[in-house]
């Protein structure tokens, strides 16, 4: 069905990009055959990788797979939890670690354009040395603009200002033909003909290769602060947020989580999580433009916390602090991650979380697999890692049988996630992983338009062939 | 017991720094000043002893009124009252600081005087044993831990050596470390309280400044990593980086 990357192709690769750009060492080929999910059963190994400097080469490198029917898949810093950039085929994996410039912040426009290799940990300083703001925060800021896109990532801070996708305005792409085409541009309104670029915006490198994006900015909210707010249990903390929204307030951003995984990602950090008290606590960030706007709304949230048995509501007013809270929020994933199978992100209706949570915890006593539970309460996404070990009286503990239950877990999960009302991933895409559970989410018809356009970007199947659905 | 906190006014670490003009002051404008760290650690200090053995709590800070904000915080964590000793400009000099404060704690008859062991901006670590030269006062700097009783205090600092413990008797200084506790986050219930928190502001005249800033300048900016390998292979490549490169060896 492919042909294989033979020398001649290599040769051709080498006078794209330089011989300091192709890598064919089988093992510096190893950090390129798996992304962050945690089983070896999806790695699969390139045969070459290509890091070229810019969108001609990378024009030049589509043409040739193209023209020699090599599968190619797009990575970014390998940070997806699916297996999205898994190069499940072989053949070609281009990286863009050569194309990681901000071309221009424009502050007549409040964008930034930049090459798509740039990591967000550069991105974020750069444009608040500027005094502009970028709302989303997808956890790990090595994450790079162009797999952020590719994803249509979301992260803490969405709630009230949307995902990547609301925040991208134009992007450069290289067609699966090797064309290069720039879909939007910098307008904040564009009715003209089918949006193609959003259509290209989470389709997880298999219709184009992102290589330049416009992503829209905005002047920081003024004040900003952080409540930590402790309960005795989970299903309080959660069942709280409805009644907040229900208030017309849309914090930028509502987290949950059990006091025991914020202790174990601030050790990892070593950083302090604020508050001793509870078993379950909501981190509620709100913004405004004066302080005493932040205070009424602080104040309006607080009163609905406590009275839906909130232990007390605790503040964070200083940069610094909501910094460390963020990080140990966004930290959970790491703290976790070299003693877990996968970490799902289902996502319900806001108002179904509760229950789904709810029943999540009712799976992890059943099964005898612990089910650490986190997430984006105000949007619905749900974090559940599945864990191959525990944390038990300060020591990881291998979960005895984690095989077979991993399995019968993930499936139970994903049931739940259908039974009340949900889609199976609300933001890490599907990637390899999640492909299965494709067709109990969506209507046959949904899959097929998908596999029709994706047949019409890419009739020879060559770009990151093997991913969303088969 | 009366236990005095001595907080002061710091640029948030979070916040990017400018040096204006002169290439001797920051810029002010755009900066959020916050408690600075150390001084939390003082103040929960503080308010550990107000509620296990019913301590007065009084945060003293100099600085404009832009200081109150720092002021209003200790209040949040549950200081009990508060006072600025009013001055207009930024003082870098640690012993006219010293000087400044002295008038007013002299006057204050604590038990204890509680403050972090350096302010982050300036970093000289001078004020807690200057305040304990100036008050005649015994001054424990840099304690990790902390036990009061009648009279005395038993305070652990952690020494190239080991941990020292030292007694004094009260009254008597306290330098405080990372590590004494971890400072609390304030309640919303006290930043509310501490909007309507009543400031006391003492006026004090700044002595002779025997100390000038001449300059200012960036720190240089830092190198990115390089990763030089893995394991034993990579050992020789790195002495070599590290000998012609860095000179470090």
């Amino acid at each position: 069905m492919y042909n294989k990357v033979d020398a001649s192709i290599i040769e051709k690769l080498t006078e794209i990009v330089g011989k300091s750009n192709v890598v064919t060492d089988r093992e510096d080929l190893l950090d390129y055959s798996h992304d962050e999910y945690s089983l070896d059963d999806i790695a699969a190994y390139p045969d070459v990788v290509v890091k070229p400097q810019d969108v001609e080469a990378v024009s030049k490198i589509v043409k040739l797979c193209n023209a020699n029917k090599i599968p190619l898949t797009a990575r970014g810093s390998g940070t997806g939890l699916c297996g999205a950039c898994v190069p499940s085929f072989g053949g070609v994996v281009i990286t863009f670690e050569n194309m990681q410039h901000i071309i221009e912040i424009d502050a007549q426009n409040l964008t930034a354009t930049v090459e798509s290799g740039l990591m967000l940990m550069d991105f974020y300083p750069a444009i608040e040395q500027k005094g502009l703001f970028f709302p989303p925060h997808p956890g790990d800021e090595s994450a790079t603009v162009g797999g952020v896109i590719a994803t249509n990532a979301g992260g803490a801070r969405a709630v009230k200002y949307g995902v990547i996708r609301n925040f991208v305005t134009g992007i450069e792409v290289v067609l699966p033909n090797g064309e290069i085409v720039n879909f939007g541009g910098k307008f904040v309104k564009n009715s003209t003909g089918y949006s193609l670029m959003h259509l290209m915006i989470g389709s997880e490198g298999t219709l184009g290769i992102i290589t330049k994006a416009t992503i829209a900015l905005m002047a920081p909210p003024k004040e900003i602060m952080t409540l930590v707010v402790p309960y005795e249990n989970l299903h309080d903390a959660i069942s709280t947020v409805p009644a907040i929204i229900e208030k017309k307030i849309l914090p930028m951003a509502v987290e949950f989580l059990e006091r025991e995984t914020a202790v174990l990602s601030g050790e990892h950090l070593n950083k302090t999580w604020p508050c001793a008290q509870g078993k379950a606590h909501l981190m509620i960030i709100v913004d405004g433009s004066r302080e005493e706007e932040v205070m009424n709304l602080a104040e309006t949230i607080s009163e609905v916390c406590l009275a839906n048995n909130a232990l007390d509501v605790f503040i964070a007013d200083t940069k610094s602090k909501q910094k460390d809270i963020l990080d140990i929020r966004s930290g959970i994933y790491e703290a976790m991650r070299n003693y877990m199978l996968e970490i799902l992100d289902i996502t319900v209706p806001r108002s179904q979380i509760a229950h789904f949570v709810d029943a999540v915890n009712e799976v992890a006593v059943k099964s005898g697999m612990w089910l650490p539970t986190y997430g984006h309460a105000a949007d619905g996404n749900v974090h559940t890692h599945l864990m191959r070990y525990q944390w038990q009286d300060g020591k990881w503990i291998e979960i005895e049988n984690w095989e077979e239950k991993y399995q019968t877990v993930r499936k139970e999960l994903h049931d739940l996630g259908k039974k009340y009302k949900g889609i199976c991933s609300g933001e890490h895409g599907i990637g390899i992983v999640k492909k299965e559970y494709l067709k109990s989410f969506l209507e046959p018809e949904q899959i097929e338009l998908m596999r029709g356009i994706k047949k019409t970007f890419d009739p020879n199947t060559i770009l990151n062939p093997g991913k969303i659905f088969d | 017991m009366k236990v005095v906190v001595c907080v002061r006014e710091v640029p948030d670490t979070e916040t990017y720094i400018k040096i204006d003009a002169s290439q001797k002051n920051i810029v002010d404008a755009n900066v959020t000043f916050v408690m600075n760290p150390y001084d939390e650690y003082a103040v929960e200090e503080a308010l550990k002893l107000q509620e296990s053995a019913g301590a007065e709590t009084v945060a003293v800070c100099p600085g404009s009124a832009r200081a109150d904000d720092v002021l209003r915080s200790a209040v949040a964590m549950g200081v009990q009252s508060v006072i600025r000793v009013n001055v207009a400009e930024p003082i870098w000099d640690g012993l006219t600081t010293a000087k400044l404060l002295a008038g007013t704690l002299k006057e204050m008859d604590f038990d204890l005087l509680i403050l972090g062991k350096e302010a982050i901006d300036d970093g000289t670590q001078q004020l807690g044993p200057m305040l304990g030269e100036l008050l005649d006062l015994p001054c424990i700097s840099l304690v990790t831990k902390l036990d009061v009783a009648d009279g005395s205090v038993t305070a652990e600092r952690e020494s190239g050596e080991g941990v020292e413990v030292i007694e004094a008797s009260t009254p008597c200084i306290i330098t405080a470390q990372k590590g004494l506790n971890e400072p609390r986050y304030p309640s919303l219930r006290g930043k509310m309280a501490a909007k309507k928190a009543i400031i006391e502001v003492k006026e004090a005249s700044v002595g002779n400044v025997q100390l000038e800033v001449t300059g200012m300048e960036y720190p240089p900016a830092r190198g990115k990593a390089t990763v030089v390998g893995e394991g034993v292979e990579a050992v020789p490549e790195l002495v070599r980086l590290l000998r012609e490169e860095a000179k470090a060896i």
